[in-house]
């Protein structure tokens, strides 16, 4: 029966750099999740805090703290050792990342043709930041890949108001070798072709011939390779003559499984355990202390034992917090206290504002903990107080509280100790 | 600008009565436009349970239009089988049914002809194993479930056969009068380029249901609809194979409809002083959820996908003349054929008002024996003979037909833009060549686009681009609407799956893709600004 100095429960960007610090601290860690979380969703640059009018994510960062109930108002000062800790854990990965707290906040043209504010991303998009100083757009789409929509990508930022973007947008869609009998075409299996290098040379050499004269910075889907990704794009910028970006579209985003598995493999290198796949389905508790969770596994229930507990179950959107069709919100693991507004202004009224119920979240501390459970800490979107869409916070807000969390559990057993 | 056009009859309304009266005007050799001011099948039509009654739900209150229902419900089987499917239904007793109303089913379906046999509970039990175990008495009638798009679009493919033309997205602004008080014209505007044009007739059929009202009074007639507000729930799969009904007087939450992959549980009924009032409040999904777990235990944990509400055309039956009662006589409670000429002094104009959508083609043949009567034809009826056009299958609409026929060609150049529904950019293609000026909401309606488990999370920006490239400039708007449609459906039952399901759209549209931040592009075919939902 497993069990654990620290079990960690979900295996988002908070959960994954919460075992990931504990293990680099020496302790055994144990991460338990139901499923695959957000890094598979989502468009792998860092949202660390970009709120309407935020100069940089500095800026942002002291905004959102200003804002009543924001994670930020006690994550704030954990954030820029979380963020360079992390970026530190991705650059060891191979994964490069370029942008400071600091930077202006610039802007990255996204797969359907609007515009996110950005300051940090993988190098893989950096090309894509502002200033463009002369060089044109050039959107690539590869035929019969559904999830690159190039013409229409470029259709809108021609009329994008983009200071200081490119003079000129042009969009070409490629034919790709080989694709023939391969039907709905999945991101992750184009980044696996982009790895064997004989079929690469062949693709972009079919890029190559497509592409116009001229001097372009090349943003195209999101799949130039998975582990051997720094060798794919630099092979690309080399072979085609331009800087590259690379661009998310629908999940699963590549990017994210990148990141994904990084953190994986530094948690397993350093002999952290991770088990995905099964839910939690009861929890033992003595007085203030959760004392174990029990999984479901292959034909039985196994017990995690551990001396803490870090939920990383992602709110709603993680489904670690459930509502019923009454309109009551559950944390489905250790049932605690929800920070939510009425049920009657859950919802605004255009699905691209945010929307109030975005904000519920786990009561806690300033330390993390909730309420009557000494051992437990709560990281992530399960966080209450922020709308992470809108103000591009969900990332900063996951590293600065895994740090936080992990920092005040290895403080605590030193204690104890 | 102000074009002319001349027909015999101007048909206002676009839903299956609209559509069954255009039909009925052009086979009997009268040339008729039909005028819709949002998309065909949009409204009330668009907008409801899914259910061919058998008549059975009726037969205690309202018997006449029980018999119309079992008539119509053959008529349908025969002339309109690939809109249909067989299913059966069923009508069960729950300890909250009344024993009387148990006693009197029976009689009373005998009575208007409404085949309606005993099934004993063992067999109820292994036929739909969901029910609840407290259900005490069962009959099987023959009820079924009916795609109205599909019947709607095979009516107008007939009536153009038939020399007949119907355009969407025209609404009508007014009327011109001869000095008799008669019409003589509508005047109508495309809702698209924003062109006037008046239509000169000899006659007008309102079949505008729960607007009724509104366009009497625009042409100077009155007529007082009493708009029922009806709200449903979509579940994402289907609980029970066959249609269930209550076995009690017609209620809430009383009748679950397997419709294609998913299936309908209704309905409310709230009178609402405006027909457009489609929003489906809290209080809504509890009483359908509390009623409907009568039927079917812990349905309040099943995933429900969305919910919507319809707006029945009833009328205030109290505000139809007394000089119609004679002749009316023999015409059903059910539905109304209004001659505004007799009752108001508006010569040329009648509204067809009440009656179900199962009982559409009765009251289109109702009303057009009326018009066809004034303008002298005497050409008989025939919907009720002449199939109607069905798709190439000739079956009804079945989800693994798609997979089969995407094997069938090795998967061909045919991507799926729509994984839930199997909608392939080759079948939006062939719907955007048919109608070329369709939104993604009217595409919806034509290939079930965006009607599956993530309500479009998936394939709105997928046909966006689709969209774009046949039209370009106009996709950002039509997708600004999409999401709209979808969330208002969605809002009302947002908890559980759903609720999660809700929140991973939001990360993609507005985290990855920032579609708020979607600049507009000028537009080569401008989208209708109110998107009809």
């Amino acid at each position: 029966m497993p069990r654990a100095d620290v079990v960690v429960i979900g295996a988002g960007l908070a959960g994954l750099s919460c075992a990931a610090e504990l293990a680099e601290r020496g302790i055994r860690v144990y991460l338990a999740a139901k499923g695959m979380a957000t890094t598979h969703w989502m468009h792998g640059g860092l949202d660390v805090a970009a709120p309407d009018g935020a100069r940089s994510f500095r800026d942002g960062i002291r905004l959102l703290a200003a804002k009543r109930g924001h994670p930020y108002r006690t994550l704030a000062t954990a954030a820029a050792p979380a963020v360079s800790t992390h970026l530190a854990r991705m650059a060891s990965a191979g994964l490069e990342h370029v942008g400071s707290l600091d930077d202006p906040m610039r802007h990255v043209p996204t797969a359907i043709g609007s515009r996110r504010p950005a300051a940090m991303v993988p190098s893989a998009q950096a090309a894509a930041l502002e200033p463009w100083a002369g060089d044109g757009l050039l959107l690539i789409g590869f035929k019969r890949y559904r999830d690159a929509w190039a013409p229409y990508a470029a259709r809108n930022l021609e009329h994008a108001r983009w200071r200081g973007g490119p003079p000129k947008i042009r969009a070409i869609e490629v034919e790709l070798p080989g694709l023939n009998g391969l039907h709905n075409i999945a991101p992750q299996i184009l980044a696996r072709m982009f790895e064997d290098a004989a079929w690469r040379a062949r693709a972009l050499s079919a890029i190559a011939d497509a592409l116009p004269a001229g001097a372009w910075r090349i943003g195209m889907p999101a799949v130039l390779g998975l582990d051997a990704h720094a060798e794919v794009h630099a092979d690309a910028e080399r072979t085609l003559g331009h800087r590259i970006f690379e661009m998310a579209s629908l999940p699963p985003s590549v990017p994210g499984l990148r990141l994904f598995e990084a953190l994986r493999r530094r948690i397993l290198t350093l002999g952290g355990r991770i088990q995905i796949g099964f839910d939690v389905v009861r929890v033992e508790r003595s007085g203030h202390r959760i004392t174990a969770i029990h999984t479901e596994a292959a034909s039985r229930t196994l017990r995690i034992a551990g001396d803490a507990f870090v939920l990383a179950t992602g709110g709603i959107g993680g489904a670690g917090i459930r509502a019923s069709h009454d309109g009551t919100l559950t944390e489905r693991v250790f049932d605690l206290p929800i920070v939510a507004p009425p049920r009657e202004r859950w919802f605004s009224d255009d699905p691209l504002r945010p929307h109030p119920l975005e904000t519920a979240g786990i009561e806690v501390d300033a330390n993390l903990a909730p309420p009557e459970l000494e051992n437990v800490r709560v990281i992530g979107s399960a966080l209450p107080g922020m709308h992470y869409l809108d103000e591009r916070c969900g990332d900063g807000v996951a590293l600065a509280s895994a740090h936080l969390a992990a920092h005040s559990i290895a403080r605590a057993r030193t204690v104890t100790a | 600008m102000n074009a002319t056009t001349e027909v015999d009859v101007v048909v206002i309304g676009g839903g299956a009565t609209g559509a069954g009266v255009l039909r009925d005007l052009a086979m009997r050799g009268i040339r008729a436009l039909l005028v819709e001011r949002g998309d065909f099948t949009s409204g009330t039509s668009g907008r409801y349970h899914g259910l061919l009654h058998s008549g059975a739900r009726y037969v205690a209150s309202d018997p006449i239009s029980a018999r119309h229902c079992i008539e119509e419900n053959a008529v349908l089987r025969r002339i309109a089988p690939a809109t249909i499917e067989p299913t059966g239904g069923y009508f069960v007793a729950t300890p909250d049914d009344p024993d009387d109303y148990l006693e009197r089913f029976p009689v009373a379906c005998a009575a208007a002809g409404i085949e309606a046999e005993r099934v004993p509970l063992d067999e109820l039990f292994r036929a739909e194993p969901l029910l609840s175990r407290e259900i005490r008495a069962a009959y099987r009638v023959p009820d079924a479930s009916l795609e109205p798009w599909e019947l709607v679009d095979a009516n107008l493919a007939s009536a153009r056969e038939h020399g007949a033309e119907a355009r969407r997205y025209t609404a009508v602004i007014g009327f011109e009068h001869a000095t008799d008080g008669a019409l003589t014209a509508v005047r109508v505007r495309d809702e698209r380029s924003g062109g006037q044009t008046t239509i000169a007739c000899r006659a007008i059929v309102s079949a505008s249901g729960a607007w009724a009202g509104e366009v009497a009074e625009l042409a100077g007639a009155t007529l007082a609809m009493s708009p029922g507000k009806g709200s449903m729930l979509i579940f994402n799969r289907r609980l029970t194979t066959a249609v269930v009904n209550r076995l009690a007087p017609p209620g809430d939450g009383d009748i679950l409809v397997p419709v294609h992959t998913v299936c309908i549980l209704g309905t409310t009924d709230i009178t609402v002083p405006d027909p457009d009032d489609a929003h489906v409040t809290r209080d809504e999904v509890d009483s359908l959820l509390r009623d409907g777990e009568r039927l079917v235990p812990g349905i309040s944990n099943a995933r429900v996908l969305r919910a919507y509400a319809g707006s029945r055309p009833l009328y205030d039956a109290s505000d139809i003349g007394d000089e119609q009662q004679d002749e009316s006589r023999e015409i059903s409670r059910a539905h109304h054929v209004i001659d505004h000429g007799r009752r108001d002094g508006v010569g040329g104009l009648w509204s067809i008002v009440g009656g179900k959508l199962t009982t559409y083609r009765l009251m289109a043949r109702d009303t057009v024996d009326a018009v066809a009567a004034s303008l002298g034809v005497d050409t008989p009826c025939r919907t009720a003979d002449e199939p109607l056009p069905s798709p190439a299958s000739g079956t009804p609409y079945w989800l693994g037909d798609r997979l089969a026929a995407l094997e069938a060609d090795g998967g061909g150049n045919a991507e799926l833009i729509c994984e839930c529904e199997l909608v392939t950019q080759r079948r939006l293609d062939h719907a955007l060549d048919e109608r070329g000026d369709s939104s993604l909401d009217d595409l919806r309606r034509t290939t079930r686009l965006g009607m599956g488990p993530c309500q479009g999370a998936f394939c709105m920006p997928r046909a966006a681009a689709v969209l774009d490239s046949r039209r370009p400039g106009a996709a950002n708007a039509s997708l600004r609407g999409f999401m709209a449609e979808r969330f208002r459906g969605t809002r009302s039952i947002a908890w559980g799956d759903q609720l999660t399901e809700l929140w991973l759209t939001a990360g993609i549209l507005r985290g990855t893709l920032a579609v708020g931040d979607l600049a507009d592009p000028p537009a080569d075919a401008p989208e209708v600004a109110r998107a009809a939902s």
